[in-house]
């Protein structure tokens, strides 16, 4: 699966993954301690510049924020004919903004830079015994694993279905989908208990 | 948590996430697609109960947030988190938990098929569609500035599909019940 | 490295799976035979601890496998039956490299060891493959590529070749034979075990037949007849 990590050299990739992180954090919440048009708008644009900074083609950068922005300008319109124009226009720059720069930070920061974060943050958490920190990676990565496997097994169980003549919806796939996949999970936990991954 | 809790919330993550490489299902009645996926999100918590569940939808969202396109449609990254409609997200954590709680409650082996599926459309109505909604109107009127009554009007439209989409969530988690039972035994 | 067991058994759900027994296990080739159910996979999977004892105990090298079991662990590499359920990163390089975490080694030390168990196992072009595309021969390979890595005394190979086609089979069972490390193989594939130094045969959850391969192996073939 590849990942919206984009493999170029920019300065924004040569910020820390947490000084990117904590910047975005910022920003969010400053967005909503203002409702100046001007304010907002100059952010939308810092927004934008960064995320073109980061070296997308245009084409590409567009395609993958076009469904949250779809999203965006909905609400927008709907903002403009049931609320207010200054309403509408205020959440269309905010939410575009914070758009830009998460987008910016997510294309910016690898996922092993991503889980590295996420686990730091849970180790004071792992003293309380409410998680495992280095869990997050594993059952990353095993999903990632599985996956693949998952669809290949939905093929074979519709065209085992279709074989037997059964009607073949998805519906019928579903279950057996299920009941297939976490079938294997006594097995695989096995295998991780059996090499020792998760004993401290 | 256990290695095999693990492994059961991470395989029914991985499920989560294939389901949505699958196409959306066209019903002629509703405007709406449903979505494998959203489907695959609300039967969560009938298959594996609350904590699973939970963790389960915890995972996928993770793998959002650190980049991946595992949202159907081949959404992903942090930008997913900065729309309006980003509080039905909290609300499929949410909703798993409380489907995946109910359905431990409400849900044993002892019962006819026909009582399972009801009990099963119930936990799934009040987690995969009350719950859900609730957090999205919520998110929705608070940070799209709609208003949560307005929001509320407008997310309407939607909730019919999602009811469809609880009864075959209900009927599938059945299914798979009689098959390989997992559900923690609280009823 | 010695492996006793103690008077040791094994019960689930108030059932035996393996009756108390007492043996030690020295030699270097071990063969475990019998049919399904027979009790043959509960003992082995005592012997790492995956299972722990209902009565007795069992050593390791000296270690418990119930007080000292992170140790033991680390002494007992198992590869399972489904070369799919062992693998559990997307790329077999990160996999191997995973179970050698957590033990104060640098990156480029990790990668070289990694590179070396490959190396050792001749599947070094497997590195970066993703383990979606591998034949099932080509996992199990991986598999016993990620638990030699670790450094084992003593590896337990549990039907390994059970899931695998003649031309994967016979490069497992080649690799199994260049093996350094005391080798327990528990299999239904019984050219798998015929040359080894001994053979134990499990029947109902007890150790029927305990010796040479030939004459366990024959024993086998009358309980299997019967």
């Amino acid at each position: 699966m590849k990942s919206l990590y984009v493999e170029t050299d920019t300065i924004l990739h040569r910020l820390s993954p947490r000084t990117k992180l904590v910047a975005l954090a910022a920003i969010s919440v400053a967005l909503f301690f203002t409702r100046s048009y001007v304010l907002l708008a100059a952010a939308a644009a810092a927004g934008a510049f960064s995320y073109l900074l980061v070296g997308l083609p245009i084409r590409e950068a567009l395609r993958r924020l076009l469904p949250v922005f779809a999203t965006i300008a909905a609400v927008a319109v709907f903002n403009f004919a049931f609320n207010s124009a200054e309403e509408a226009i205020v959440m269309l720059l905010r939410l575009t903004t914070l758009m830009l720069f998460a987008a910016t930070v997510t294309a910016t920061v690898t996922v092993a830079s991503f889980i590295d974060e996420i686990t730091a943050l849970a180790r004071p958490l792992e003293r309380l015994g409410v998680v495992r920190a280095a869990d997050i990676g594993l059952a990353a990565g095993l999903v990632i694993r599985f996956v693949p496997e998952i669809l290949d097994r939905y093929a074979a169980i519709r065209e085992a279905h279709a074989a037997r003549g059964l009607k073949v919806g998805f519906l019928t796939v579903l279950a057996p989908l299920i009941i297939l996949t976490l079938r294997d999970a006594d097995n695989i936990a096995a295998a991780i208990d059996a090499r020792g991954f998760r004993r401290q | 948590m256990s290695t095999r809790n693990l492994v059961l919330s991470s395989l029914f993550a991985a499920i989560i996430v294939a389901l949505g490489m699958l196409p959306p299902i066209y019903l002629a009645v509703f405007a709406v697609p449903i979505t494998a996926q959203s489907l695959g999100v609300m039967m969560a918590g009938t298959v594996l109960g609350a904590y699973r569940a939970g963790a389960a939808v915890l995972i996928v969202l993770v793998l959002v947030a650190i980049g991946l396109p595992v949202l159907s449609g081949g959404r992903g990254g942090l930008a997913v988190f900065a729309g309006p409609t980003a509080g039905f997200l909290l609300g499929w954590l949410v909703g798993a938990v409380v489907t995946g709680y109910l359905s431990e409650k409400l849900v044993n082996a002892e019962q006819s098929g026909l009582v399972q599926t009801v009990s099963f459309f119930l936990a799934c109505f009040i987690g995969g569609v009350v719950t859900v909604y609730f957090f999205g109107i919520l998110y929705l009127g608070i940070v799209g500035g709609t208003g949560i009554s307005k929001a509320f009007l407008g997310s309407l439209a939607f909730v019919p599909g999602d009811i469809f989409k609880a009864v075959i969530a209900a009927l599938a988690g059945r299914a798979v019940m009689a098959g390989y039972p997992l559900l923690p035994q609280r009823a | 490295m010695d492996i006793r067991f103690q008077d040791a058994g094994a019960a689930f759900a108030g059932k035996t799976a393996l009756q108390p027994l007492t043996v030690t296990l020295q030699e270097r080739r071990i063969g475990i035979i019998g049919l399904n159910g027979s009790g043959k996979t509960t003992f082995a999977r005592m012997i790492n601890g995956l299972v722990t004892p209902s009565t007795g105990k069992v050593t390791v090298g000296g270690l418990d496998t119930v007080k000292d079991a992170r140790a033991v662990l680390g002494k007992v590499g198992f590869i399972f039956q489904n070369p799919q359920n062992q693998i559990i990163l997307p790329i077999i390089r990160e996999d191997i490299a995973f179970g050698l975490k957590n033990r104060g080694l640098s990156k480029s030390e990790i990668a070289a060891a990694v590179d070396a168990v490959l190396a050792r196992l001749d599947i070094a072009h497997l590195a970066g493959r993703r383990a979606h595309e591998l034949s099932g021969g080509e996992l199990q390979l991986a598999a016993l590529a990620a638990v030699l890595a670790t450094g084992p005394d003593v590896l337990i190979l549990d039907e390994p070749t059970n899931q695998l086609d003649l031309k994967n089979r016979t490069r497992v069972e080649k690799t199994i034979a260049d093996l350094e490390e005391t080798t327990i193989v528990i299999s239904h594939d019984l050219a798998l075990i015929e040359n080894f130094d001994r053979v134990l045969l499990f029947d109902g959850g007890r150790l029927v037949a305990d010796g040479r391969p030939p004459e366990t192996i024959a024993r086998y073939r009358e309980l299997a007849a019967a």
